[in-house]
């Protein structure tokens, strides 16, 4: 990240869909049309979340993971559909075909979003906010469907770029506007800024980018670690994290519904035993280890909720998962409580240490 | 501001904190040492933003004040000046110029306003510990610690205190090294992650005697006192893996040999051993221990057959003969136990003699037997 490898500034694009489950339901089903529509779990009973609402649903403060009781509470019309995954998959893949049309360097960050890097195109098209144009065209042509892009010359400015002109945006932050821009986002907005550092910041009397750009490279690594370098490189709009094809999976996990609730921790912990041997086969299968374990609880009511923790490094042995997943049960009390389901999730997935693989390889066995 | 001091002192107190700095520095001012003179007291300061180590020495001063200084040159001087009294002076611009017998000699400091803060030790919980008993604590677990900084947890060594004792812990994944200490009482419970650096330059800059230093610590930082001579650094943010499930409970055989006999062959057979993997064969019958390496690409072969007393089925298993070396560096004692079970579960190295108010405990992985 220090240096950049690059010899010219890079073409970046984000492509967002706009409110995609909701959009693929409205397209195949003309009676939701101009309806607001949450894809998700019903409210009815069951502790269903929004995992996507129509932007006529938005406009009434649905959002998405909302539960959705909340969601029909704001807007009683609203209409609950049931995913369909399936489907969702389908158009993703016929979007990722649209990419590849333009360039092979695609970074998937989930079904409904992607980073291209479009400095050499492979149609020589040569113009970024052109290739954003033409994509957008041809999913609009082919999936009637409505995606947002932003463009910059780093993958940071490229995604709060395409969230500026939602839906059916474009907009480009050239690299003599992106300073001034950074400078003006409030700080929550960075990247690696969750809750509890932008609650830190805010306390320091830092707001936006123009009041994280005031202090020295010293004092912010002094305040956030290592991230404050990458603070002080972010608010000079420095990013020069590569577009890294094939990382598709987001996340991994494994649950079990009980056939009755659980309700002594020691039975809790058995079937954490179980879902995290489950789960690690996943992993294992996958080649993938994440920095974050999320373990999931569903109550006899159907409350869901889930926590997590993340590590500063990838979680690559079973034991580590499942003490987490034991804590985290732990810390959302188990007194009285009844529990129908539980699951356990890896995400933030980093690349599993190369060197670890060499090393096995070699035959050398390993204690974590 | 003016000062004079003598020029071997000063080059000794600058030698114990000089490690702190690093060669290629992102900010100039990181190459600097800050020297704060009050009251005829000079307090010199290193650091490299994580570590900050700050000595003390009497000094001759007309008057208090503070400058940096660039550190390689002026040790590279001080090295070479034969000992005496040197004259500092220091103008309103950071110039400073140093007068000896020989002659005299210029170099440009810089504004110490804008040498950074050291951490502030609020909040923190402190002990006293001998000198020895850390840095025989750091001599034994530092060499086990490991350089992948995609497990920070593990690049640094784990502090886990207690009322009763204190436990110097540090495993790369392969092996696993823990020293107890049960003359030294903390306040509590607790636990940290001391990065290797500071480490490194403690382990070198304390005197391994009974002076007493004083520990602080609080969620973010370790501070330790000697005399006046302090070190403080930022503590590895991350969780320790939970490295006592890892520990075999009972390993039933039993394996004691002389320690430095059993090092002289590893180091002699690990020669002939495989580069990329070390691997030496440990194959134990009664009371003989057979130890093999080859390396099949360039046809090399070392075989040695030595005494020893076993107390368990009959077993070959393999391990790097490095991380065996550097174990048995660790445990200074004539004789060594190592408890074995399966040719792949982890054995136990632990010193046959050790004193009442020490314990060590080695743990390594073996490598995998190809048939």
């Amino acid at each position: 990240m220090e240096s950049n490898p690059h010899k010219y500034p890079r073409k970046i694009i984000h492509i967002d869909m706009d409110a995609f489950y909701a959009s693929i339901e409205q397209r195949d089903n003309p009676e939701y049309r101009g309806k607001p529509i949450v894809v998700g779990g019903s409210p009815e009973g069951r502790g269903g979340v929004v995992a996507t609402a129509s932007y006529e649903a938005r406009k009434f403060g649905i959002k998405s993971a909302m539960p959705s009781k909340k969601a029909l509470q704001l807007c009683p019309h609203v209409l609950f559909i049931r995913p369909r995954f399936d489907a969702y998959k389908e158009a993703s893949q016929k979007i990722r075909a649209i990419f590849h049309r333009y360039t092979d360097l695609i970074e998937p960050l989930s079904l409904d979003e992607a980073f291209l890097d479009v400095t050499e195109d492979k149609l020589q098209i040569g113009s970024a906010i052109d290739i954003a144009r033409q994509i957008k065209q041809a999913i609009k042509d082919e999936l009637n469907l409505t995606a947002s892009a932003g463009i910059s010359v780093n993958k940071f400015v490229a995604k709060i770029a395409s969230d500026i002109d939602k839906p059916d945006g474009l907009t480009f932050i050239g690299p003599s506007r992106i300073e001034q821009f950074m400078q003006e986002l409030p700080v929550e907005k960075f990247f690696g800024v969750g809750r509890v550092t932008a609650d830190k910041m805010r306390k320091m009397g830092l707001h936006t980018g123009a009041d994280l750009k005031k202090l020295s490279q010293d004092e912010l690594t002094r305040h956030f670690g290592k991230a404050g370098r990458f603070f002080f490189n972010i608010v000079r709009g420095i990013d020069n994290r590569e577009v890294q094809p094939h990382r598709e999976t987001k996340s991994i996990g494994a649950e079990d519904t009980f056939a009755y609730d659980l309700t002594e921790p020691e039975e809790m912990f058995a079937a954490l035993e179980r879902i995290a041997l489950i789960l690690f086969d996943r992993l294992q299968r996958h080649n993938m280890y994440g920095r974050t374990v999320t373990v999931k609880i569903k109550y006899h009511d159907f409350k869901l909720r889930t926590r997590s923790q993340s590590f500063p490094a990838t979680v690559t042995d079973i034991v580590m998962i499942t003490e987490t997943a034991k804590q985290l049960l732990v810390a959302t009390g188990t007194e009285d409580k009844k529990i129908r389901l539980l699951g356990i999730t890896v995400s933030n997935f980093g690349e599993v240490p190369v060197k670890q693989e060499k090393e096995d390889a070699s035959g050398q066995l390993k204690l974590f | 501001m003016k000062f004079i001091v003598s020029s071997s002192a000063l080059l000794k107190q600058l030698q114990q904190i000089s490690g702190v700095i690093n060669a290629n520095t992102v900010l100039p001012i990181l190459e600097d040492f800050l020297f704060e003179i009050e009251k005829n007291k000079l307090t010199v300061v290193a650091t490299d933003l994580e570590t900050v180590m700050r000595v003390q020495m009497d000094v001759e001063a007309n008057e208090n004040g503070r400058v940096c200084i660039p550190a390689k040159i002026l040790i590279d001087s001080l090295k070479n000046i034969p000992d005496q009294p040197l004259s500092f002076n220091i103008d309103k611009n950071f110039a400073v110029e140093l007068t000896s017998d020989n002659g005299k000699y210029k170099v440009m400091g810089e504004n110490p306003d804008n040498f950074p803060k050291e951490p502030v030790a609020d909040d923190t919980t402190s002990f006293t510990i001998i000198s020895s008993a850390l840095v025989t604590g750091i001599n034994k677990t530092l060499f086990a610690v490991s350089t992948d900084d995609l497990r920070p947890a593990m690049t640094g060594v784990y502090f886990e205190l207690d009322e009763k004792y204190i436990q110097f812990v540090s495993t790369d994944a392969h092996r696993l090294v823990r020293y107890k200490r049960t003359d030294v009482a903390c306040p509590r419970k607790d636990a940290f992650i001391v990065p290797k650096k500071p480490l490194n330059i403690l382990k070198s800059a304390l005197p391994l005697n009974s002076d007493e230093l004083t520990i602080s610590y609080n969620s973010n930082h370790l501070f330790v006192k000697h005399g006046s001579t302090q070190m403080s650094c930022r503590l590895i943010d991350a969780r320790f893996p939970d490295y006592k499930v890892v520990i075999p409970a009972d390993n039933p055989y039993k394996l004691t040999v002389n320690r430095s006999d059993f090092q002289s062959a590893l180091r002699r057979i690990s020669v002939f051993s495989n580069k990329s993997t070390n691997q030496v064969v440990l194959n134990i019958q009664g009371s003989e221990l057979n130890l093999a390496a080859q390396d099949v690409d360039f046809s090399f072969e070392g075989n040695e057959r030595m005494k020893c007393q076993y107390d368990g089925e009959d077993l070959a298993i393999a391990f790097n003969a490095r991380f065996l070396i550097e174990m048995l560096n660790a445990a200074d004692s004539g004789e060594i136990n190592v408890e074995l079970s399966t040719a792949t579960k982890a054995g136990i190295l632990k010193p046959v003699e050790v004193d009442e108010n020490e314990e060590l405990l080695m743990l390594v992985m073996p490598l995998m037997l190809n048939n």
